[in-house]
């Protein structure tokens, strides 16, 4: 009885999903590895409402991470490597979002409101 | 004061409330604008017939249509994209990850609204366009793209997202 328990739980794990996930990276050394991590959790996965490509198993966050490693091992900077996958899928990739135009309400919005709100509360205490 | 306070109170949420619908429910528009014309990738790839595809081949105002046999959503837009071909404007098909038998056939059975279709079945040239999934379609104008939809093309986004488009560029030249 424990051995057949025993069983449909290896079945079950086998099911799970780091079997099927192959992709391994190998790197020359720990700060690319460091840098290829800190990369792919910081591009944002195009095919997701929100998720970084790290978190995805979408086709187009496969393809782009193994274009970050290509990048990485080639020996592009950070910058080079976010620029170039912004230039094909647009600001909306980078998950630290560049300060230029509207950015900056996405940037300093919630700072304003922060000071506005206890602005109305610090009038209010004095009244 | 106090009055200032109470209409704040009141006026504050009004505003987060507009803000927030704004941004909800017209953010396809936004992105239509937003869109900022670059230059079609360069590329050397093969048509399904296996010719290698001329760059002078997207000059001109075209569609070029991401596509593949394995895609659902792609034979629910196809009616439209056949009828769009009759009438409107020239289709490209850029044929994505899939294999030019089972893509081919797909044209045999479903009908071929597309000038030819380009072949990427490792996604290459869809990679340097930001395509990131099928189906998905560019609006091009002398090799320049200048419109992006995601998802089905329909009636609807035809005509609000690429008709403009077309016609502005029309009138521009």
């Amino acid at each position: 009885m424990k051995i057949k328990k025993l069983l449909v739980a290896i079945y079950f794990f086998s099911l799970s999903t780091p079997v099927f996930n192959q992709t391994v990276y190998e790197f020359e050394d720990s700060l690319q590895e460091k840098r290829f991590y800190e990369l792919i959790s910081e591009i944002r996965c195009p095919k997701c409402t929100s998720g970084s490509i790290a978190s995805s198993d979408a086709p187009v966050s496969r393809d782009l991470k193994s274009k970050v490693y290509q990048l990485v091992l080639d020996g592009s900077t950070d910058e080079e490597i976010k620029q170039y996958v912004s230039e094909r899928f647009g600001d909306f990739s980078d998950y630290r979002p560049p300060l230029k135009g509207f950015n900056y309400f996405l940037w300093f919005g919630p700072f304003i409101f922060l000071v506005l709100i206890s602005a109305i509360f610090f009038i209010k205490r004095r009244i | 004061m106090n009055q200032l306070l109470r209409f704040l109170i009141v006026i504050l949420p009004i505003l987060i409330v507009v803000f927030f619908a704004k941004v909800l429910l017209v953010d396809e528009e936004i992105k239509f604008a937003n869109f900022e014309a670059k230059n079609f990738p360069a590329f050397q790839m093969n048509d399904l017939s296996g010719n290698p595809v001329k760059a002078e081949s997207l000059d001109g105002i075209k569609l070029v249509n991401v596509w593949a046999s394995w895609c659902v959503t792609c034979l629910v837009e196809h009616p439209f994209l056949t009828k769009l071909s009759k009438n409107d404007i020239e289709i490209i098909g850029l044929n994505y990850k899939d294999a030019d038998s089972k893509a081919n056939a797909w044209l045999q059975k479903h009908g071929n609204p597309y000038l030819f279709s380009i072949y990427d079945p490792r996604g290459d040239l869809a990679f340097d366009l930001g395509v990131t999934g099928a189906p998905e379609s560019y609006l091009l104008i002398n090799n320049k793209v200048i419109g992006h939809i995601q998802g089905e093309m329909n009636q609807i986004k035809w005509e609000t997202a690429f008709l403009p488009l077309i016609e502005k560029a029309k009138q521009g030249s």
